[in-house]
C-alpha cells in the first residue's frame, strides 16, 4: 500500500466518516449519524472492488448512489464501435450514480481502478429524507452541478499541457478538499485513461508529463506525482479552470 | 579518502562473513517460483500506464565461453563448439518476439548490454542478427542517450571486429584481465597478455568507442601485492575510463570450476583487503574515482557525473547511470528489473529452450516488491551509490519515520559505528572511509531477509571481504 493512497477515517455507528459526502449538511441540519439511523436511510458501506471489478454497468436499473470511501473509480462509456470513452474519475467523498437520477438506469459503466470501498444510500431512501432536509438537498443539487461542471473541463480547444495542467490542479484540489495532500498524490488512473478522458494520444500524455517535469512543474516517479509549482500550474490551467 | 587500512584481526574475523552483493535487494535468492510470465507480463502492462513510462534497457546474456576460468561464478558454458550459438540466437529471437508486444512501443530502448559467457563468441554478423531482432521488435533510441555496451574476452577477439561492433551503434566495451601476473593467470586458467588486451582497448578507441571498461579481481590464488600492483599500473596506463575491482567469491559448493582452485593458495582476509587497499591507493593516485563498492571511474566519466548529480544507480549491471529504466533480461539466467518487480530465466539451458520451444516466455521465478521492499531497496541503493543514506530524503519519498522504521536495525549499526565503519548522524548515516571497504555489512543490516539468518545459514552469498 503506497503511503500516498487516500484512505478515508472509517466512521462508526455514531460518527460519520471523514469524506463523508453528506456529513457537513446532515450535521448542520441537526442530523446527526445515530438519528439518520432512527429515520432508516440505508447507508450501507460495501466493497472492496477489487482493481478492474465493476461497480455498476450501463443499463443496470439504478437504487443508489454511492460515496468512495476509498480508492478511485473510473465512469466510462462505449460507443457504437466498441470505443471506450472516460467519463470521470472519482476520488475519496465523491459520488457516483448522480447521473442516474434522472432515470431509473446507469447510463454508464463505473470500474474499480483500485481497491474501492463505497458507501451507498438507497436513493429513494435519501430523496425522501431531503425533502424534510433542505440543507440535503441543497448539497444533493451541489453534487449534481459539480458533476455536470467536470465535463465542462475537457470542452473547448485547449493545448495538451493546459488540459493536462487542469486535470492536475482539479485532482490537487479534490483531495485537498478531503484533507489530504494537495502536492503530493498517487495517480491511481493509468496513461490510456488519462489520455482517454483529455481526448488526447498516450504518447501526448507522457510527452507533456515530461515538459512539465522538465519546467519544474512536477516531480513524477513511476505513478507517485508531486505538484512542485501548485501557482504555476494553476496558472497554465487558468483558461480551462476559470479560478 | 583517507587510505589507512586499520582492521585488526578480530574486526576483519567479525566482519569477514557471507552477505548480498547488492545489486538487487530482495537479492535473487528471495525470488519465488510463483512469480512466472503472467505476473511479469501484468508488470510490464502496468509500467506502461505510469504518466511516463520508463525507457528500457536490454540485457542480453551470451552463456559461451571457450575456455574455462577457474574464479568464474557466472553463469556459462564451456564449447568449442562454435556451432552451438546459432539456436541459441534463434531462440533469442524468439524470446524477443515473446517479451516484445509487452512493451508500448513509444518507450524507447536507451542501454543494450551484451554480458556474458563471453558474447564474442558470437560472431559479428550473429550480433548483427540479434540487433536486427532487437530493431525490428523495441524502439532502439538514436539520440545521443543511446548507450550499447559489450563484454569482450581479448584472448578470442579479432581486433577488426571492433569496427564492427561500433558499426552496431556500441560504444562501450568491457574487458576481463582480472591480474596480469603470469603465475596467478595460470592457477586460474586464464592466460592473457599484456599486448592483446592493450591492442583490443586501443582498437576501441581507434573506432570511436566513447567508453572502455576494465575488470580486474583481487583475492585470486597466487596473488600478492607485488603482481597485482604491476597490473593496475600497466592498467591505469591505459587509461580505460572505468575499471572495475572485484573480490573473488569461493564458493566452490556452487560454481563447480572453482574446485580447480586451491584453497591453501588463496589470500586470507587481511592479505585480500590488502590488495583491494592496494588497488584503491593506486588507483586514486592515478586519478581514478572510487565510485562505490568495485567500481572505479574517471573524473570526467558519464559514471562519475552521475555521481555528482545523484543519479547513479546499482543493478546487475554494476553501476550504470540509469536509473529511470525498465529492465528487460534476455537469454538463460537472466534477471529483469520491470515496474516494482525482479524476475529470473532458468539458469540452465535446457530449461530456457524449452520454455522458447513451447511459445512461453521464459519466467523461472521473481518477486513483487512489497512497499517494505522498496523502503529498504532505496535505501541501500543510496549507500551502494553514495556510501551514504540522507534520512530526510528516505523519509519523504516513503512517508516514514526513518529510525522509527529501522529500530531493529539499529542496535547493529551501532555496533559498526563503535568499530568505526559507519557515523550516525540523525539525518544522515554515512560509511567512514573504512567502511566504505565494507559497505555491503552496512547494507546488511537494513536487509529485511537476512534478519532470520545466522550467518552459516547464509552459505549461497560470498564472504563480504
Amino acid at each position: 500500500m503506497s503511503p500516498f493512497s487516500p484512505i478515508a477515517d472509517d466512521g462508526d455507528e455514531l460518527r460519520f466518516c471523514s469524506t463523508c459526502a453528506f456529513s457537513a449538511a446532515c450535521i448542520e441540519q441537526g442530523y446527526d449519524k445515530s438519528r439518520l439511523g432512527e429515520l432508516h436511510v440505508l447507508v450501507a458501506h460495501t466493497g472492496p472492488y477489487a482493481e478492474g471489478q465493476h461497480i455498476f454497468r450501463e443499463g443496470d436499473s439504478f437504487d443508489a448512489i454511492a460515496a468512495v470511501r476509498a480508492g478511485t473509480v473510473k465512469t466510462y462509456v462505449t460507443d457504437s464501435e466498441g470505443r471506450e470513452q472516460v467519463q470521470g474519475f472519482f476520488l475519496p467523498g465523491e459520488v457516483i450514480g448522480l447521473n442516474a437520477i434522472s432515470s431509473e438506469r446507469y447510463p454508464c459503466n463505473a470500474v474499480a481502478l483500485d481497491p474501492v470501498m463505497l458507501c451507498r444510500f438507497s436513493f429513494p431512501d435519501i430523496a425522501a429524507l431531503a425533502t424534510r432536509m433542505p440543507g440535503l438537498q441543497q448539497q444533493l443539487f451541489r453534487l449534481l452541478s459539480q458533476d455536470i461542471g467536470k465535463a465542462a473541463l475537457l470542452a473547448g480547444n485547449f493545448t495538451a499541457d493546459e488540459r493536462l495542467a487542469a486535470f492536475l490542479v482539479s485532482l490537487s484540489r479534490r483531495y485537498a478538499a478531503r484533507g489530504f495532500s494537495r502536492t503530493r498524490f498517487r495517480l491511481t488512473m493509468t496513461r490510456t485513461d488519462i489520455a482517454n478522458y483529455l481526448r488526447l494520444a498516450s504518447e501526448s500524455v507522457s510527452r507533456g508529463f515530461s515538459r512539465l517535469q522538465h519546467a519544474g512543474l512536477v516531480g513524477v516517479d513511476r505513478r507517485e506525482l508531486e505538484l512542485r509549482d501548485l501557482p504555476g500550474l494553476e496558472a497554465m490551467a487558468s483558461n480551462i479552470l476559470r479560478g | 579518502m583517507s587510505t589507512n587500512i586499520t582492521f585488526d584481526a578480530e574486526l576483519l574475523q567479525r566482519y569477514d562473513q557471507p552477505g548480498p552483493r547488492y545489486t538487487s535487494y530482495p537479492t535473487a535468492p528471495a525470488f519465488v517460483a510463483g512469480f512466472g510470465a503472467a505476473q511479469l507480463r501484468d508488470q510490464a502492462r502496468r509500467t506502461n500506464q505510469e504518466p511516463i513510462p520508463r525507457a528500457l534497457s536490454i540485457y542480453v546474456h551470451v552463456p559461451f565461453c571457450f575456455s574455462p576460468c577457474f574464479y568464474c561464478g557466472c553463469n556459462r558454458i564451456i564449447t568449442r563448439d562454435t556451432s552451438r550459438s546459432a539456436p541459441y540466437l534463434q531462440r533469442l529471437a524468439r524470446e524477443i518476439e515473446l517479451i516484445a508486444p509487452w512493451f508500448d512501443r513509444d518507450r524507447e530502448v536507451v542501454q543494450v548490454h551484451l554480458g556474458g559467457g563471453t558474447p564474442n563468441f558470437l560472431r559479428p554478423e550473429q550480433i548483427f542478427d540479434l540487433m536486427e531482432s532487437l530493431h525490428s521488435h523495441f524502439h532502439l533510441t538514436t539520440s545521443a542517450k543511446r548507450d550499447f555496451s559489450i563484454e569482450l574476452d581479448p584472448r578470442f577477439l579479432n581486433t577488426g571486429d571492433i569496427a564492427s561492433y561500433a558499426a552496431l551503434g556500441f560504444s562501450r566495451a568491457s574487458f576481463g584481465v582480472q591480474d596480469f601476473d603470469p603465475v596467478v593467470q595460470r592457477a586460474v586458467n586464464r592466460v592473457q597478455s599484456v599486448e592483446q588486451t592493450l591492442a583490443a582497448i586501443s582498437a576501441c578507441r581507434d573506432s570511436g568507442f566513447r567508453s572502455v571498461n576494465v575488470d580486474l579481481i583481487y583475492g585470486l590464488p597466487k596473488q600478492n601485492l607485488e603482481g597485482f600492483g604491476r597490473t593496475i599500473d600497466t592498467v591505469t596506463q591505459a587509461r580505460p575510463d572505468r575499471i572495475a575491482i572485484y573480490g573473488y567469491a569461493h564458493m566452490p559448493q556452487i560454481f563447480k570450476a572453482q574446485t580447480q582452485i586451491d584453497e591453501a593458495e588463496l589470500p586470507d582476509p587481511g592479505g585480500k583487503l590488502a590488495l583491494l587497499q592496494l588497488a584503491i591507493d593506486r588507483l586514486t593516485a592515478a586519478g581514478y574515482r572510487h565510485i562505490g563498492m568495485d567500481h572505479f571511474a574517471l573524473a570526467d566519466d558519464d559514471l562519475s557525473l552521475a555521481q555528482d548529480a545523484g543519479t547513479l544507480h546499482r543493478n546487475f549491471m554494476g553501476y550504470t547511470t540509469h536509473a529511470d529504466c525498465d529492465l528487460i533480461g534476455l537469454g538463460v539466467s537472466a534477471i529483469s528489473h520491470i515496474g516494482d518487480s525482479f524476475s529470473q530465466n532458468p539458469r540452465e539451458l535446457p530449461a530456457w529452450e524449452i520454455a522458447v520451444d513451447q511459445g512461453q516466455p521464459p519466467v523461472w521465478r521473481g518477486l513483487e516488491l512489497s512497499f517494505d521492499d522498496r523502503v529498504r531497496a532505496d535505501v541501500i541503493q543510496q549507500l551502494m551509490c553514495n556510501a551514504a543514506v540522507d534520512v530526510t530524503a528516505i523519509e519523504r519519498r516513503h512517508d516514514i519515520d526513518f529510525w522509527n522504521y529501522f529500530a531493529t536495525g539499529l542496535t547493529r549499526l551501532e555496533q559498526l559505528a563503535d568499530d568505526g565503519l559507519v557515523e550516525l548522524g540523525p539525518r544522515r548515516v554515512a560509511a567512514t572511509s573504512r567502511g566504505r571497504l565494507l559497505l555491503r555489512i552496512i547494507a546488511m543490516c537494513f536487509d529485511n531477509y537476512l534478519q532470520s539468518n545466522t550467518p552459516a545459514a547464509r552459505p549461497r552469498y560470498s564472504r563480504v571481504i
